[in-house]
C-alpha cells in the first residue's frame, strides 16, 4: 500500500506544540484587534447609557430633565444649588459652533497660505524650517496653550477692549477663545493642506504656465483648485479639533451661565468648558448631566463632519 | 493690454505678500509661546522644584527644659560657615536668607551643631512627642516670653540676634520645604509606564493581525480598521468621561481603589494612544520586504517564528517611534485625566489613589484662586522640553528608517 504524501500543513504541524503556539498567538492577535476595535462602541455605549439617565429618571426628586428645553434653552442652573432640573445647553451648542467657525475662518486662509508657501514658493531651507515650526506647534499640549492664553492673550484682549471703551471680564471673551483656538488648529490645517498641495501633479502646473499664467496665478488658480479636496479635509479636521478642545478653552472662555451672545467681547462657554466646571460632584444630576453634554458634543461633531463631508463631495466634483 | 499686465502684476504682488505674511504667523506664534514659557518659567526651574513635596508641613514646637533651664550649647561651629549665614553661639545654630521654590524670601537653617538644644524639641502639634530640627526646614516664627516674636520677614541676621538675646522661647514654628512637583512627576512616570504596558502589547498585536494575518480585501477587516480609526476623532474629554464611568468603577471593584485612580487613568490613556500605536506599527510592518517572510518560511519557520524573528525586528524603529509618540501624548494629556484621575495634587503616590500628572497639575493650579502662574509656566517648560526632545528623537528614528529603506538616498 502506498502512503499518501503529507500536505505542507501536516508537515508544519507534525509537532503538536508548534501547532499550539501558532494558533495561540493567532488567537491573541485576533483578540487584541477585536478589543481595539470594540473600544469605540464602549465609549459610545457608556456615554449614551449615562447621558440619557437625567432624561428618563426623576433625578432623586428634582424631576426629569426636559430634552427639548435641554437642547434649545439658554439658562443653565446647577441642580444642587438651585434645586431644579432646568439644565439648558442650547446656548452652549450655539456658542461652541460659533467659536469653532470663527476660529476656522481665521485659521483656514492663514493655514492654506502657509501650506502653499511651504510646498511651492519657499526655498528649501525655509520650507524645512517652517515645516519643523508647524510640527512643533502641533505637538504643544493644549494645557500649555491654555496657560499662554490665560496669561498673555487675556491681558492683551483686556487692554484692547478697554481701549475700545468696552469693559470685558478680565479679557475672558469670545475673542480670546477664538484667537487661542486659531493657534491650536492652525498647524493641523497647514500640515494636511501642505501634503495635499505637494501631491498636485506637476504636469497641471506646467500646463498652466504654458498657457501664460504668472507663477502666482498658477499657484492660486490651479494648484489650490487641484488640491481642493485635501485642503477641505484639513478644514474638517481643524473644526473637529476646535469643537473638542477642552482645557485650554475653559481657561479663557469665562464660563457663561446663560444667554445667547454673539458679541465677540462678551464672555462665552463651550460644551467642553461646561463639562469641566464643578468637578466636586461625584453623583446626582450634576454628575450625570456631564455625560448628556458629552453625548451632545459627540452628536454635534458627527453632524458637523457629515455636513462638511457633504460639502466637500459637492465642490470636489469639479476637480481639475 | 499693458494696463492689464500692470494690474496682474499688482495683484500678484499683493497675493505674494499675503502668503509670506501669513506664513510668518506660525513662526511668530511659536516664538511668542516659547519665549513666554521660558521667560515666566525659567526663574523657578531648579533641582529643588523637582525633588520637593508640593504641600509644606508646619511644625510648632517648644524647648525641652531640664530642671527648668535649657542647656545651652555655647560652642563654635565645627565647619567654616559661609559669610551669608549668621551663627548663634548660644544656641549652636546658623541661619541664612534664601528663596523658596516659589521665589519667596525665607529664613533657612544652614547649620546645626550636634550639641545644640534645638536638636530635640517638644512637638506641640499632632504626631510624635519629640521633634528634631533638621537643616532642610525653614524657620517661620520664634515666639518669646514677654518680647516680640522673631519673624522670617525680618531676615536671618535679625532673627539670630533676637534669638541670642533670649534665654528661652515659647514657640518655634518651622515649615518643611514645599511647592515642589515630585508627586506629579512620579504620577506622570507611573502613567507612562502603566499605559505603555497596557497599550503596546495590544496595539502591536492588533497591528500584526491586521498586517500579517488578515486578508485586506475582506470587508470585516476593513470595518475593524475603520472602528479603530474612528477612535482618533473622539475628543479626549469624552475619553475622560469614559474612564470615569467605565474604568474607574472597574478598577475600584477589583482592587483597593475607592474611586478614580492612576490605574484607571492609565487604562483611559491606553485607549487614547492605541490607534496611534496601531497605525505607526502597521506602517512600519508594511515596509518590511515580503522576501523576509518568504525566506523565513522557506527555512521551515512557522508563522509565529516568522512574525517574531523575521518581521518584528525590522519593524522595531516603527514600534519605538510609536512608543515615543505615545509618551508625548501621555505627558501632554489633560482633559481626559481631569476626569479619569481627578485634580487633587498629592505627594504620597499610590497607583490605586488619585494624584495629578504634570499637565493636570498646571490645570489644578490655574483653576485655583489665585492662579500660580510662575510654577505653571515652569511645569509647562518641563513639558515642552520633554515633548521637543521626543519630537527630535522620532525625527532621527524616521530618518534612519528611511535611509535604511532607500540606501541610495531618495529622500
Amino acid at each position: 500500500m502506498t502512503k499518501k504524501p503529507l500536505s505542507i500543513k501536516q508537515i508544519l504541524y507534525s509537532n503538536q506544540t508548534r501547532w499550539l503556539v501558532d494558533h495561540g498567538f493567532f488567537a491573541f492577535f485576533l483578540f487584541a484587534t477585536l478589543l481595539s476595535s470594540s473600544f469605540i462602541f464602549i465609549v459610545v455605549g457608556v456615554i449614551f447609557q449615562r447621558g440619557i439617565t437625567p432624561f428618563v429618571t426623576d433625578n432623586f426628586g428634582l424631576g426629569s430633565v426636559n430634552l427639548w428645553s435641554f437642547l434649545t434653552g439658554d439658562v443653565y442652573l446647577t441642580g444642587d444649588t438651585f434645586y431644579s432640573s432646568q439644565y439648558q445647553i442650547g446656548y452652549l451648542i450655539v456658542s461652541t459652533l460659533y467659536n469653532a467657525i470663527l476660529a476656522l475662518l481665521l485659521a483656514f486662509p492663514i493655514g492654506v497660505a502657509t501650506a502653499l508657501f511651504i510646498a511651492k514658493i519657499a526655498p528649501k531651507w525655509l520650507a524645512n524650517l517652517l515645516r519643523t515650526v508647524v510640527e512643533i506647534l502641533s505637538s504643544i499640549p493644549s494645557i500649555v496653550f491654555g496657560l499662554f492664553g490665560a496669561v498673555l492673550i487675556l491681558d492683551q484682549v483686556y487692554f484692547f477692549t478697554e481701549s475700545l471703551g468696552f469693559q470685558s471680564r478680565a479679557g475672558l471673551s469670545v475673542l480670546s477663545t477664538v484667537l487661542l483656538l486659531t493657534m491650536m488648529i492652525l498647524p493641523t490645517i497647514t500640515a494636511i493642506s501642505e501634503v495635499a498641495i505637494r501631491s498636485v501633479d506637476s504636469s497641471i502646473e506646467q500646463g498652466a504656465l504654458a498657457l501664460g499664467a504668472t507663477p502666482t496665478q498658477k499657484n492660486f488658480k490651479v494648484v489650490l483648485a487641484s488640491a481642493k479636496s485635501g485642503i477641505f479635509s484639513s478644514a474638517i479636521l481643524g473644526v473637529g479639533r476646535a469643537l473638542g478642545e477642552a482645557t485650554a478653552v475653559s481657561l479663557v472662555s469665562g464660563s457663561r451661565f446663560s444667554g445667547y451672545s454673539f458679541n465677540i467681547f462678551d464672555t462665552t462657554a463651550t460644551l467642553t468648558s461646561r463639562m469641566l466646571e464643578g468637578m466636586k460632584e461625584t453623583q446626582g444630576v450634576d454628575y450625570s448631566i456631564r455625560f448628556s453634554i458629552g453625548l451632545v458634543l459627540m452628536v454635534v461633531i458627527l453632524i458637523t463632519n457629515f455636513g462638511l463631508n457633504f460639502v466637500k463631495r459637492k465642490i470636489g466634483r469639479v476637480n481639475v | 493690454m499693458f494696463k492689464q499686465r500692470t494690474l496682474q502684476k499688482i495683484k500678484d504682488l499683493i497675493l505674494q505678500t499675503l502668503t509670506v505674511a501669513f506664513s510668518s504667523l506660525s513662526l511668530i506664534t511659536l516664538s511668542i509661546i516659547v519665549i513666554f514659557v521660558f521667560q515666566t518659567g525659567a526663574p523657578l526651574l531648579n533641582l529643588d522644584l523637582i525633588t520637593y513635596d508640593y504641600t509644606s508641613n508646619t511644625y510648632i514646637s517648644e524647648p525641652i527644659l531640664e530642671d527648668g533651664v535649657i542647656e545651652f550649647c555655647d560652642c563654635d561651629p565645627t565647619i567654616t560657615l559661609e559669610e551669608t549665614s549668621f551663627y548663634s553661639r548660644k544656641w549652636g545654630v546658623a541661619l541664612g536668607d534664601d528663596l523658596d521654590v516659589l521665589g519667596k524670601g525665607v529664613v533657612t537653617i544652614t547649620y546645626l551643631h550636634s550639641e545644640s538644644p534645638l536638636r530635640s524639641l517638644k512637638n506641640k502639634g499632632i504626631g510624635p512627642e519629640t521633634f528634631s530640627l533638621l537643616p532642610e526646614y525653614y524657620i517661620r516664627r520664634i515666639a518669646f516670653y514677654g518680647s516680640p516674636s522673631a519673624l522670617d520677614i525680618y531676615g536671618a541676621e535679625t532673627v539670630v540676634s533676637m534669638l541670642d538675646s533670649q534665654d528661652n522661647f515659647r514657640e518655634l514654628e518651622v515649615i518643611t520645604k514645599g511647592g515642589g512637583i515630585r508627586g506629579s512627576i512620579i504620577t506622570t512616570l507611573w502613567l507612562i509606564l502603566l499605559t505603555l504596558v497596557i497599550a503596546i502589547p495590544i496595539g502591536v498585536s492588533a497591528a500584526i493581525y491586521l498586517n500579517e494575518y488578515a486578508s485586506p480585501n475582506r470587508s470585516i477587516v476593513r470595518y475593524l480598521r475603520q472602528f479603530i480609526e474612528l477612535l482618533t476623532g473622539v475628543p479626549s474629554i469624552i475619553y475622560g468621561l469614559m474612564g470615569l464611568a467605565f474604568f474607574a468603577p472597574f478598577i475600584a471593584n477589583i482592587t483597593e481603589a475607592t474611586g478614580p485612580s492612576i490605574l484607571s487613568g492609565a487604562m483611559t490613556l491606553a485607549v487614547i494612544v492605541l490607534p496611534v500605536i496601531i497605525r505607526t506599527t502597521e506602517e512600519s510592518l508594511k515596509v518590511v520586504p515580503l522576501e523576509y517572510r518568504q525566506a523565513s518560511f522557506a527555512l521551515g519557520a512557522s508563522k509565529t517564528q516568522t512574525v517574531f524573528k523575521a518581521v518584528l525586528p525590522s519593524a522595531l524603529p516603527g514600534i519605538i517611534s510609536a512608543t515615543l509618540l505615545s509618551i508625548g501624548r501621555i505627558v501632554g494629556e489633560s482633559a481626559a485625566l481631569i476626569f479619569a484621575i481627578g485634580i487633587i495634587i498629592k505627594d504620597e503616590i499610590s497607583i490605586f489613589g488619585q494624584s495629578t500628572s504634570l499637565a493636570v497639575h498646571i490645570y489644578s493650579m490655574m483653576t485655583d484662586e489665585p492662579a500660580n502662574i510662575e510654577l505653571s509656566a515652569t511645569i509647562s517648560l518641563i513639558i515642552l522640553i520633554i515633548v521637543l526632545t521626543l519630537n527630535i528623537l522620532i525625527k532621527l528614528l524616521t530618518n534612519r528608517m528611511l535611509k535604511k529603506l532607500h540606501p541610495g538616498g531618495i529622500i
